[in-house]
């Protein structure tokens, strides 16, 4: 029986991770061995990075992304944190209707939006512009990150505001010094799923950003595939530098994730 | 706590606030593009959909030489996707935030000008083609209502392209018959090598290869200038018989190839053939190991009782403004643009793929002095050669209006999906086929 767990465990792993493996090794590879099937290349190059780097927008994708990321991180974080306190701590009328509208916003597919949020984002003048994409990220992280700290909150006693507010904290003070500390788990997890959103965000970055000044890795990716042929060595190198960024997050904030995703929501 | 509370409200805040700092950088810019004129100079906003790095970059150069030597207009090149062509680009110009000038194939002009925004652009064409000399295949796709709605700049024209290689190997010639074809697919395919790789998904790719057999077959009228589809005929049926056939010599996963797939298998000497445009030449001896010298070519084999021929068509420019002082500038770029050695560097942003539309371009010894075309010359008279025979759908029997909405639902590629997938015969996908044209061209 434990054997079949341990061919299980590397098949699963195998299935994982043997793409990444793929993309990576092929990334490496000499140009005329690039579409052979061989599991490690005859000679190593790193002429795909260095073209990748120097003969396409990739730097300037790269930069715009992390604009995008961090700045659709940081406005969730900013909206989740009082909205998620004030429906899962506060009582007011009409609560469990807005938690619910919340979830709602889900029966909305991105596809359909595409027209009508243009023309919202002309009228307003942010087409073009990387405020556009972090706006649209965050209309759409938002509500899920907002039901993911629901578990967090519950999980803390509301005897402990109660006890707060007995010695005179205020409700900002409760939620900033007694509240935030404890939820940092939460914070983390939200955190990291608004980033890895945007990271991957396509449909908006292409209809909303025309210059090529604003696009992001997605956007950068498929032009650097190429319409009529693919420029496999760039295709793969880009491949693995995109991945980077979001791995060197995930090796800091990761494990934050993980909990969060364990001992938070589905709690 | 309260230390790295504030250390925290202090980091989102700093931020924050480079954050805005960009935002404000990109307002500014975005506010700038809406000025048609600014301290005298006439702003241009070209839209292209040529992405890869390598095309934006060379047509980049070849603007900007032409508003360094024409200080009174500035023409913006912005890259676009196809992708986005059908969606976001109506509503971006109904928003008024569309191009001033926005590159078009025949059948997505049939689309947009619907809109009521395409200026006629006869004045242009007419002088240039006293100049330079247009390639009737290319212009008349974009000429009908007694008008022409689109500047041609490059062509492109499928052949078939084969590993000589592989040929010698097994002692055969280039097929010249769909009989030599097949038999060729057949001999090829063995120890994990396949005789063929051809598109097969619900794609443009898969479109294109088939409307190449479909001219083969004597079947390339598909809907006529009232945009009545003729669709349902025997040669059609014949086409997609030999698709069924070849596609036996496939690789397996035939059925999600677009453009990049056969080209790889092609390069990787996976498979033997393929049928497509003039990209297969810059990639070859790079990602095959192969010297170019092996690298072979031949028009599109021919039916019994077909045609010589495969899919030919042209890339143009549309106008979209009807500013006065635009269209000026817009007809000062043409004229720069047209000259054979801006031209030649311009179409040779792809070399091979894209073919010249003008005489004084193809005579121009800028074209054959690039590296790729001097090295694969013999295969680009082989693609120039295709190009007369040329066609493309909606196109050959007067202008079909509503081609369009053939070709955006992939209507062609989707009859093959009911042979491979729903097990129709060809007769029966065929019928379905033009069934659903005559639904969507009503």
């Amino acid at each position: 029986m434990r054997v079949f767990k341990w061919i299980y465990g590397i098949l699963l792993v195998l299935l994982i991770v043997f793409p990444f493996y793929w993309v990576t090794i092929s990334s490496f590879k000499v140009p005329d061995q690039i579409l052979q099937p061989d599991l490690w290349p005859k000679a190593w190059t790193l002429q795909h990075y260095r073209e990748l780097l120097f003969d396409t927008p990739y730097l300037l994708n790269l930069k715009n992304s992390l604009i995008v990321s961090f700045g659709t991180m940081i406005v969730t974080v900013m909206i989740v944190v009082p909205a998620s306190y004030a429906i899962y701590r506060m009582e007011f009328k009409g609560r469990n209707f807005f938690y619910k509208l919340i979830l709602a916003t889900y029966i909305f597919p991105a596809m359909l939006l595409l027209v009508p949020v243009y023309q919202l984002m002309s009228k307003v003048g942010l087409v073009d512009s990387l405020w556009s994409l972090i706006i649209m990220n965050v209309t759409f992280g938002a509500p899920f990150a907002t039901w993911l700290m629901s578990g967090f909150f519950k999980a803390i006693p509301k005897t402990l505001d109660e006890s707060a507010a007995i010695d005179g904290a205020g409700t900002m003070r409760i939620l900033f010094q007694i509240i935030l500390p404890l939820i940092a788990p939460g914070l983390a997890t939200i955190a990291v799923y608004a980033f890895v959103v945007s990271w991957t965000e396509f449909t908006f970055a292409s209809i909303l950003i025309t210059s090529d000044e604003y696009k992001v890795l997605p956007i950068g990716l498929s032009q650097i595939m190429g319409q009529y042929t693919v420029k496999w060595g760039w295709t793969t190198a880009g491949a693995v530098l995109t991945l980077l960024p979001v791995l060197i997050f995930f090796a800091f904030a990761g494990r934050y994730f993980v909990k969060g995703l364990t001992e938070g929501s589905v709690k | 706590m309260k230390k790295s509370l504030t250390s925290l409200i202090a980091f989102m805040m700093l931020l924050s606030l480079i954050l805005a700092g960009c935002g404000s950088s990109n307002e500014g810019a975005s506010s700038e593009e809406g000025q048609s004129e600014e301290g005298g100079v006439t702003e241009i906003t070209l839209w292209h959909m040529e992405e890869p790095p390598n095309r934006v970059k060379r047509f980049n150069e070849v603007i900007e030489a032409f508003n360094e030597s024409n200080p009174d207009v500035q023409v913006k090149a912005q890259v676009q996707s196809w992708d986005d062509a059908y969606s976001k680009f109506p509503a971006a110009i109904q928003a008024g935030n569309g191009p001033d000038l926005l590159f078009a194939i025949p059948d997505y002009t049939t689309l947009l000008k619907q809109l009521d925004v395409v200026q006629p652009v006869d004045d242009i064409v007419e002088k240039l083609n006293e100049k330079h000399g247009f390639i009737d295949a290319s212009l008349a796709p974009y000429q009908y209502e007694g008008e022409t709605w689109a500047v041609p700049v490059f062509g492109m024209v499928q052949a078939l392209w084969y590993r000589k290689d592989l040929f010698e190997a097994e002692g055969l010639e280039a097929p010249t018959t769909w009989d030599e074809l097949l038999h060729a697919a057949e001999v090829l395919t063995k120890d994990g090598q396949h005789g063929i790789a051809l598109p097969a998904s619900k794609s443009m790719a898969t479109d294109q290869v088939l409307y190449s057999f479909m001219v083969a077959a004597g079947a390339k009228d598909l809907i006529d200038a009232d945009n009545n589809v003729t669709f349902n005929t025997a040669e059609t049926v014949k086409a997609y018989d030999m698709y069924q056939q070849l596609l036996e010599y496939s690789p397996r996963d035939s059925n999600t190839y677009q453009w990049g797939e056969p080209q790889a298998q092609f390069n990787s000497g996976r498979a033997a053939m393929a049928v497509e445009k003039g990209q297969y030449l810059a990639p070859f001896e790079s990602e095959s190991g192969q010297p170019a010298s092996e690298l072979g070519v031949v028009p599109m084999p021919v039916a019994d009782g077909g045609e010589a021929g495969s899919i030919y068509y042209s890339n143009g420019i549309m106008v979209l403004t009807d500013d006065a002082k635009k269209q000026e500038a817009i007809t000062e770029f043409f004229d720069y643009l047209y000259e054979p050695e801006n031209y030649a560097q311009f179409v040779n942003a792809e070399p091979g793929l894209f073919l010249p539309v003008t005489q004084s371009g193809f005579d121009s010894e800028d074209y054959w002095n690039d590296p790729i075309i001097a090295q694969y010359e013999e295969q680009v008279q082989v693609l120039l050669e295709a190009s007369e025979n040329g066609a493309l759908f909606g196109f050959t029997d007067g202008v079909a209006s509503n081609i369009g909405k053939v070709a955006g639902p992939n209507f062609i590629a989707q009859t093959l999906e009911q042979v491979i997938i729903n097990g129709m015969s060809p007769e029966e996908a065929v019928e379905w086929g033009q069934q659903q044209m005559e639904e969507a061209t009503k």
